[in-house]
């Protein structure tokens, strides 16, 4: 497997040093997406990330075609447009990611409905692989906001154009906690196995989901996330069937020249936890916090060919706090260093390594060590 | 048939002029603001094929105008569309008479990616610049996280445009 390692450095670099200037008609590809008329028109698109992740020493390495997507619009006329995106995951799971119908009211308001992406933190609504470093996806966006985290619901967006502000607000159906007898959310990635994700979701309380962003200092952006209500039970005579969700997530995402910085905070109360885990037997946190930061610097290189090292530290807790006799697991809190380097060969297609070093917090535990490749593209 | 094909083209040519019509009106508030004028007159500027041809921006008869008050040039404007992640949009730049770029407004947007192009901070940066100066994204015009494809397809238009008023100037054009 070392062999494996030296040959993609080898091809790497060999590509870098011999990358050819391709630079002409840059900026026209964007309108090739529009098939039709300037009035009507579909769009498709999609993205796609290939994987090979090598746990150092315990186990063999894992070559997969961890997410392909395809995506189809459809714009109706001016005001009416229906969006969809169709995932593979490990090349035989199929799920529908989103599919909404927009209605825009005015300039300022569109009306959104169906099957969303729930706004939270940076991830989760702006997943795409070629817009963050690294090979995964931060883990933060994983076990505290369940990546890709979709429900069905409806709501508002919109953006205030003076005051540099998007909004957004929709009601969703929850995470589905108790289901058939028995209940699916635990310790180890929190509401993560709750997800409903739009297949014969079942709704026993709406829950609200709102965020801002602000982006009036050129070069910052700032957001604020919310996301309020109870998760879902098929059985609602069983009341600690259920358990209260409040999140609230803070990012920001700094560009200026080369250097890019990005930082997200994410903390999660988790109500009710202790009937719930009584009921259940599980071992669900009662607060679950997350945190990242990280550095990235581009060099130019030919063209729009840009090398990029990246550094980002991540510390994220599920069992933050638990309550009852439930005795908080310290292997769940983890922090995460991970380094390495994004080679983008055209806009929206990348070459990616990376190594994570994983720590947590059992006391004499190893560090866990992952050395990660990958292609991503997006179109 | 006829009838069927007759009603199209009408409803097309009403549909075109809605869309158009609602482009020129707030194209026509933004010149007002920009000069604090109250009236003024606009002039189409002819560009022979010859010359259009060699521009990166083609001139028509309905994207680039004088603006004029009592026979006095105020400045030009131009109308655009970029292209976002999977939809148009419409947009104003405005200059002053020695070709300055006074303001750039996006005056429709339609999709809800990207949208964050159309704030008044970031198209502020689009001021002030001239003829002469070379747009690059993320070096001349900062990046906005989450709406590059929008972003950098703007500035790659105003950018266009600058070089089409450099060889216009250069050929006496305007």
């Amino acid at each position: 497997m070392k062999n494996l390692k030296l040959l993609l450095a080898a091809v790497l670099i060999s590509a870098v040093g011999f990358s050819q200037q391709n630079s002409n008609n840059l900026s026209q590809n964007s309108g090739n997406r529009i098939l039709n008329s300037i009035n009507k028109g579909i769009t498709i698109g999609g993205y796609g990330q290939i994987d090979y992740n090598e746990p150092d020493g315990s186990s063999v390495g894992k070559l997969d075609v961890h997410r392909l997507v395809l995506l189809f619009g459809y714009k109706f006329n001016d005001k009416v447009s229906f969006l969809t995106e169709v995932e593979y995951e490990h090349v035989q799971e199929v799920y529908v990611e989103q599919a909404y119908m927009r209605y825009k009211l005015n300039e300022n308001v569109n009306v959104l409905a169906g099957l969303m992406l729930v706004p939270m933190g940076i991830i989760n609504e702006y997943h795409e692989p070629t817009t963050y470093y690294g090979v995964e996806r931060p883990n933060v966006d994983g076990k505290i906001v369940p990546t890709t985290w979709r429900e069905i619901g409806i709501g508002v967006s919109g953006r205030v154009n003076s005051a540099s502000l998007k909004y957004q607000a929709y009601l969703f159906n929850g995470f589905k906690s108790y289901a058939g007898g028995s209940g699916l959310l635990r310790g180890s990635d929190g509401l993560r196995k709750g997800r409903q994700k739009g297949a014969e979701s079942f709704v026993s309380s709406p829950n609200f989901s709102t965020k801002f962003d602000y982006y009036g200092i050129v070069g910052l952006r700032v957001g604020l996330s919310g996301y309020f209500g109870k998760t879902q039970t098929d059985d609602t005579s069983i009341e600690a069937s259920t358990i209260g969700v409040s999140m609230i997530g803070l990012d920001a995402r700094y560009k200026f020249n080369n250097l890019e910085l990005r930082g997200q905070y994410i903390n999660a109360n988790l109500s009710d936890t202790e009937d719930y885990n009584t009921l259940t037997g599980r071992d669900l946190g009662s607060k679950m916090t997350g945190v990242y930061g990280e550095i990235a610097y581009s060099f130019d290189l030919k063209g729009v060919e840009k090398l990029t090292p990246f550094l980002r530290y991540e510390k994220y807790n599920t069992h933050a706090e638990t309550e009852g006799s439930l005795v908080a697991n310290s292997a769940f809190d983890k922090n995460e260093l991970i380094f390495g380097l994004n080679y983008k060969v055209a806009e929206g297609a990348a070459f990616k390594v990376d190594y994570q070093l994983v720590n947590n917090a059992v006391s004499a535990s190893e560090t866990g060590k992952q050395f990660n490749a990958g292609v991503a593209v997006w179109f | 048939m006829k009838k069927f094909v007759s009603l199209t083209v009408l409803i097309l040519i009403i549909s075109s002029f809605t869309v158009s019509d609602k482009i020129n009106q707030l194209a026509d508030k933004e010149i007002k603001s920009v000069f604090e004028i109250k009236n003024y007159s606009k002039q189409t500027i002819t560009i022979s094929n010859e010359i259009n041809e060699t521009l990166p921006q083609k001139i028509t008869k309905t994207n680039f105008f004088k603006i004029k008050n009592n026979e006095k040039l105020l400045g030009y404007y131009y109308l655009g569309q970029a292209y976002g992640k999977a939809d148009y949009f419409d947009f104003i730049v405005i200059f002053d008479s020695n070709l300055l770029v006074s303001k750039v407004k996006v005056l429709v947007y339609r999709e809800d990616h990207g949208g964050e192009v159309a704030s008044k901070r970031w198209l502020k940066q689009f001021s002030g610049k001239s003829k002469t100066d070379n747009l690059q994204y993320q070096k001349d015009i900062a990046a906005i996280s989450g709406a590059t494809i929008s972003a950098k397809s703007m500035t790659n238009e105003v950018n266009k445009l600058l070089k089409t008023i450099h060889i216009l100037d250069i050929k006496k054009q305007l």
